[in-house]
């Protein structure tokens, strides 16, 4: 046996090691049925959307343009945030919940192990594999805008660069968002379906239903809605059509930038902060 | 069955740990509402000792378990392990304790193996170092590669070991160990148990199969309502039973009257096969290899002399009978 005092090892620190994060990715990337949700809505979701387009174009130029029209990636991107969406908070809720549910979060606990540090290593192994399925979809979307889209429709400029970049960035944003929310919200219920059900009933209900009106004297409480404010921060080259006064796609009277950030920044580290608590202080 | 330390050769490897107990608990209760689950316990578990926690089921024996590894927060009373306060210094104490508390579960959908390796993250360390050890010890190398929702619940507690081990632990809390198991699998764990113990590790274990614990542990605390009755070794806490020895012998009815009044037996029954006779104070060895000669030397011919043993649960059975007419 090795002496007692010979652990070297910091448990009680509420940071995550390298080892935990990578044995959380280990976890999720190991769960078929939500790896393969998660594929569906953010790789094959824009490959079905741009195939098909591409399928029409090549067999009747004349009634469709191109597959990569910039219109598209508006049409795209509403779908990826929205699907997009919805999975995060799947993929949050999973993770703040998959120890509990199978038995193994008091395994951990018993390690010595500080929880909050159990917690927040789900954080970055989450937002891993996610972001970074999300991305390759966008990459898709992206290049299918870059090359199967202007050469072939003279009258419409193509985004440049940062504009794409600039477009993937709110969308990894929105994704984010809703994970982190899906996650301290699973923790702190201790389950998974409840809060995926409230959370989707926000944000294909309340949200756009906020979002197209301007309630006298309460645009200040719906500017507190997270959706609001990345609907107001959306930028141009996803709003498509629906384009609002800012750029963004609400009805509402814009809200300054530092407004937008705090908001999201609140619902981000506010849903956090109530499920590391809760974790904290949760019987094991 | 003798431990490193009842044989006075505590391990090298100890030295650098604090304090004579294991496990130091003090005035601990745990209230669930009005419901108090742990009610003032005091618990001293010596070093390098199997040491069994026995109870009926709702007795508390599971949250006092929790209490000590920090799954719950006590109410009042103080604990320590391995010399460590707890939970002020809970990373230290947990970092050399493991621990299965009710039915050890894992991630279905991941291998025995993959699971450690989460467990082993979780302690840092060399803990990773230990997985394969840990694995053949608790005899699951072949199957460390298959999902545990392909499991059986013995394979599901061998694995719960195995995690224990992760830790190179010097203190074991076992909640329910043989829970689930084939006889093959209890015997296969007791043995293990005592591995350990001859290790020099600390083993405290829960059980509600009385006779395991008779079978595994050296020491032994009784808890009942939350309560601990009587904590002791196992043989303290059969001092005071009776000696009984059971005689089949030719003529019953002769024998009780040889015996009776003869000083050697405290109360003589009667049975369809000879005698129950409960013996008066003494070694029981002597008394015994004095009835036989008595019986002989009567002229009654005596075929069997069955020394009768008060095993622990007939004695746990008692205790706790007698606690609940007394309510």
């Amino acid at each position: 046996m090795t002496p007692l005092d010979s652990t070297a090892v910091r448990r009680d620190s509420w940071l995550p090691p390298v080892p935990l994060i990578g044995a959380k990715i280990l976890e999720l990337r190991k769960r078929t049925v939500l790896m393969a949700v998660t594929v569906a809505f953010t790789v094959a979701l824009p490959v079905t959307f741009y195939g098909i387009r591409l399928i029409y174009h090549l067999s009747d130029p004349a009634h469709y343009g191109p597959a990569g029209d910039p219109g598209a990636l508006a049409t795209a991107g509403t779908l990826m945030s929205e699907f997009g969406f919805i999975v995060a908070i799947a993929f949050g809720a999973t993770a703040a919940t998959g120890d509990l549910s199978d038995g193994m979060f008091r395994h951990l606990v018993i390690t010595g192990r500080s929880r909050i540090a159990l917690y927040l290593s789900r954080i970055p192994a989450g937002l891993a594999l996610l972001l970074s399925l999300a991305a390759v979809g966008y990459t898709l979307a992206a290049l299918a805008t870059a090359y199967l889209g202007s050469p072939h429709s003279p009258g419409v400029p193509s985004p440049s660069a940062g504009a794409l970049a600039g477009a993937g960035l709110w969308l990894e944003l929105y994704l984010v968002i809703g994970f982190t929310v899906g996650h301290g919200l699973g923790a702190l219920m201790g389950q998974r379906t409840v809060p995926v059900i409230l959370l989707v009933v926000l944000q294909i209900i309340i949200t756009p239903a906020l979002a197209d009106h301007a309630l006298p004297h309460l645009v200040n409480v719906e500017r507190l809605f997270v959706g609001v404010a990345m609907d107001q921060l959306q930028p141009s080259l996803l709003a498509g059509p629906h384009i609002g006064p800012t750029g963004g796609k609400v009805a509402l009277p814009p809200m300054p930038t530092w407004a937008m950030a705090t908001v999201i920044a609140g619902w981000i580290i506010g849903w956090s902060a109530i499920g590391a608590w809760k974790t904290a202080t949760r019987d094991a | 069955m003798k431990s490193a330390s009842e044989q006075g050769a505590a391990p090298p490897e100890l030295a650098g740990d604090t304090g004579r107990w294991a496990v130091e608990v003090h005035g601990l209760t745990k209230r669930f509402g009005a419901r108090t689950a742990v009610d003032a316990v005091d618990l001293l578990v010596p070093r390098g000792v199997a040491f069994g926690y026995l109870g009926p089921n709702g007795a508390g024996k599971t949250t006092l378990i929790r209490s000590l590894l920090g799954l719950t927060r006590p109410d009042s009373g103080t604990i320590s392990l391995l010399g460590v306060p707890v939970p002020e210094q809970r990373g230290r104490a947990l970092a050399r304790v493991g621990a299965i508390v009710d039915e050890p579960r894992f991630h279905g959908h991941l291998t025995g193996r993959e699971n450690l390796k989460i467990l082993a993250a979780a302690r840092g360390g060399d803990a990773d170092q230990q997985i394969g050890p840990a694995l053949e010890r608790t005899r699951l190398t072949g199957r460390a590669d298959d999902k545990v929702s392909s499991y059986s619940m013995g394979m599901r507690q061998r694995l719960g070991l195995a995690a224990c081990l992760l830790a190179d632990p010097h203190l074991l809390i076992l909640d329910e160990p043989m829970k689930g198991l084939d006889p093959a699998g209890m015997h296969e764990t007791r043995e293990l148990i005592r591995s350990l113990v001859d290790e020099g590790r600390t083993v405290v274990l829960s059980s509600h199969l009385l006779d395991e614990v008779e079978r595994t542990c050296d020491q032994v605390a009784i808890v009942d309502r939350g309560k601990v009755i009587h904590q002791g070794s196992i043989g303290e806490l059969m001092a005071g039973t009776e000696d009984r020895v059971e005689v089949e012998c030719a003529d019953p009815a002769a024998a009780a009257r040889t015996l009776e009044g003869s000083g050697i037996a405290s109360r003589v029954t009667i049975t369809d096969t000879g005698l129950d006779i409960v013996l008066s104070a003494g070694p029981a060895r002597q008394r015994a290899a004095e009835i036989t000669r008595r019986l002989v030397e009567a002229g009654i011919a005596v075929h069997e002399v069955r020394p009768v043993h008060t095993s622990l649960e007939q004695w746990f059975l008692s205790v706790t009978s007698r606690l609940g007419e007394g309510s």
